[in-house]
């Protein structure tokens, strides 16, 4: 049997039947029914619009949807235009609980990038199924990087509310910025853009045979760009809107599904990020926009008292991962009134390198590890909410700029720890 | 008369040089299996207690969360622990063989006895072992999971699930050492049965009001969640 992602005969000769293709716009899809006939109309018209001089083709790679995905997407792009590509989901991923993202789309990616690799296209688009703000100006603005200037990845830059993505903000972002030296905002933002040569390096790698989970596999995009020294930039799109609603609900389990892959990028990529100093923008392409609409009401006082019962009762588990002097503050914080309550961004960062190192050390069961992180990042936000909260957009990024900045200038402790870890016994 | 001593004397004390000569042998080889046991007790410690400590032993026991076997053992170090386990029971084993050379026929069946109880004493510590195992993952594991659902009962559950697993394990390990026989199999199912009747009598009677508060409350926060979702990705 074939591996998943990968191209069946029959495809292939399809494919050679259609001939070459100058842009795929790739969409990867499972049980998207009440979404992708939105998704798939608006990347049609944007592919009309901006590029109907180009031979395009939309390529929906579908694990086995139940609920008629792949026919909405055909009622929405008829015509020739549409190329759908079976995958398969492993059972088990088909019995577990929701997922964040597509389902299987380590396999769905590959299956996308193949067909366009096989059709010799000069750019592939990937666009999330479940997006219900999409507009047919995606397309150019992930698009015209690689075509026009030669970008080989394209990472999106969607308006965000100032206290929207915090686990982006906290420990995405500046931790990727901070390990390999790029300015990438939104490193795993779930829409690519990728010119020929990145997608055949991409093909060429063995680490498509596992299942790297929605986020690792986005992570690995991203990181493999980075260290393959690829030229990438940025797009700014609109807000993005999921017709799913934020995984809030397990929180822990995001963060497993999240840190997991990045620590093990860190792993992986160990003899690039220790020789990378600072870090440098990205350029950024697309007028900036507005971000409208009121926040979330937000409950800081649970965040903090979330923060306090975790300091009460998982000490045990922080005490085999954290310093002394990090256990210190922490019981400071704890301590704190609700309205100082704050967590110094050294302690923050301290908490997330060490968190790094007993995942590579595995100094309890990766899962259990990470999901302890969930009272100290909800203490890490409600101070973060707190401090921001009557701060305008620009004010918030400055501080995030701050914030940054002590990743990169602890990043010497992280790799002194990494090196020699025997050195230090919590 | 004297004649008569004199024969019953010597016949007696042909007797016990016979019986003397006749144990010797067994004496001497049950001392030299003792003494060579010995020997290879202490090269098996030596040898043991050095792998471990080449593999960092007490540490990776403390990540594996049997931080508990640190204060049972020696100096608190279980690679001294381990290192006297297979030093006795490297003796243990010298002494058997040294008895089973007595050719006594009690000695002998003690002997067999002891091997055939061995499989089971073996299987128990496994038991044990891997029990502690368990207890402690699913300990920790119901512990962050109740202290992230917020939960302010979060250690009372992860102890409970704790001490479920180890006296079902511990059962388990009497019911193989064959100890206590059908008592400890009336108690623990007395035991286990008197805790899950005590709960359900707890959840159904004692706190019936608390839990449909607690699930009131839940409910409307989850539905709040959803109406006013903070987006963490």
């Amino acid at each position: 049997m074939a591996e998943s992602g990968v191209l069946a005969e029959s495809t292939q000769e399809r494919l050679a039947a259609l001939g070459a293709m100058d842009l795929v716009a790739g969409i990867p899809s499972y049980n998207n029914a009440g979404t992708i006939a939105h998704t798939g109309d608006a990347i049609r018209s944007g592919l009309a619009a901006h590029f109907g001089s180009l031979r395009c083709l939309i390529v929906n790679a579908d694990g086995g949807s139940a609920d008629g995905t792949p026919a909405k997407l055909r009622e929405a792009v008829s015509g020739d235009g549409l190329l759908q590509l079976p995958y398969s989901v492993k059972p088990a991923d088909q019995l577990s609980g929701p997922h964040a993202g597509v389902t299987g789309k380590t396999s769905a990616l590959r299956a996308i990038l193949n067909a366009a690799n096989t059709l010799g296209a000069k750019a592939c688009v990937i666009f999330e199924p479940d997006v219900t703000s999409i507009t047919p100006d995606w397309v150019p603005a992930m698009a015209r990087p690689v075509l026009e200037k030669q970008f080989d990845f394209v990472a999106p830059d969607h308006v965000r509310h100032k206290f929207d993505g915090t686990i982006n903000k906290s420990i995405v972002y500046p931790l990727t910025r901070a390990l390999y030296g790029k300015r990438i905002r939104q490193p795993i933002g779930g829409d690519f853009g990728f010119s020929s040569k990145l997608m055949a390096h991409y093909l060429a790698q063995d680490a498509w045979s596992q299942d790297m989970g929605t986020f690792g596999v986005e992570i690995w995009l991203v990181t493999q760009a980075i260290c393959g020294r690829f030229r990438i930039c940025q797009a700014r799109l609109g807000p993005k809107v999921r017709e799913t609603a934020d995984a809030a609900h397990d929180l822990s389990g995001v963060l497993v599904q999240v840190l997991g892959p990045l620590f093990q990028a860190m792993e992986r990529d160990v003899a690039f990020w220790q020789r990378a100093r600072g870090s440098e923008p990205v350029p950024v392409f697309g007028a900036a926009e507005e971000v409208s609409g009121e926040a979330a009401a937000i409950d800081v006082q649970k965040m903090i008292d979330s923060y306090r019962l975790g300091y009460q009762n998982l000490l045990e588990v922080w005490g085999l991962v954290l310093s002394p002097a990090t256990l210190l503050e922490l019981k400071r914080i704890a301590r704190a009134d609700a309205n100082y309550f704050r967590m110094p961004d050294e302690v923050w960062v301290r908490t997330i390198y060490d968190y790094a190192l007993a995942y590579r050390l595995r100094v309890i069961h990766r899962e259990h590890l990470l999901r302890a992180l969930t009272p100290l990042y909800l203490g890490w936000l409600a101070s973060f909410l707190l401090e921001m909260r009557e701060a305008d957009q620009a004010e918030v990024d400055r501080r995030l700029e701050r914030f940054c900045l002590a990743y990169e200038s602890s990043k010497p402790y992280l790799i002194s720890r990494w090196r020699w870890p025997e050195n230090f016994n919590p | 008369m004297w004649k008569q001593v004199n024969e019953a004397l010597t016949e007696a004390t042909r007797r016990v040089i016979t019986g003397v000569a006749n144990i010797l042998p067994g004496m001497l080889a049950l001392v030299l299996a003792v003494l060579g046991s010995c020997v290879v007790a202490a090269i098996l410690k030596w040898l043991v207690e050095r792998s471990l400590r080449g593999i960092n032993f007490d540490a990776r026991l403390e990540q594996w969360g049997l931080s508990a076997l640190a204060e049972w053992s020696p100096a608190k170090s279980p690679t001294r622990l381990a290192g006297r386990v297979v030093a006795w029971a490297t003796i243990l084993l010298g002494l058997l063989v040294g008895l089973g050379a007595l050719e006594a026929g009690l000695a002998s069946q003690l002997v067999m006895q002891v091997f055939n109880y061995l499989p089971n004493a073996f299987a128990a510590l496994v038991l044990l072992f891997f029990g502690s195992l368990v207890a402690r993952y699913l300990a920790r594991g119901v512990l962050i999971g109740a202290v992230n659902m917020q939960m302010q009962s979060a250690r009372l559950l992860s102890l409970g699930v704790k001490w479920l697993v180890l006296v079902l394990t511990a059962a388990m390990a009497l019911e193989h050492l064959r100890i206590g026989g059908d008592i400890v199999k009336l108690a623990f199912s007395i035991l286990f049965g008197g805790i899950v009747l005590a709960l359900a009598l707890a959840v159904g009677l004692g706190s019936k009001e608390m839990v449909s508060r607690t699930w009131e409350k839940q409910s409307k926060e989850s539905s709040k969640d959803a109406e006013g979702s903070f987006h963490h990705f």
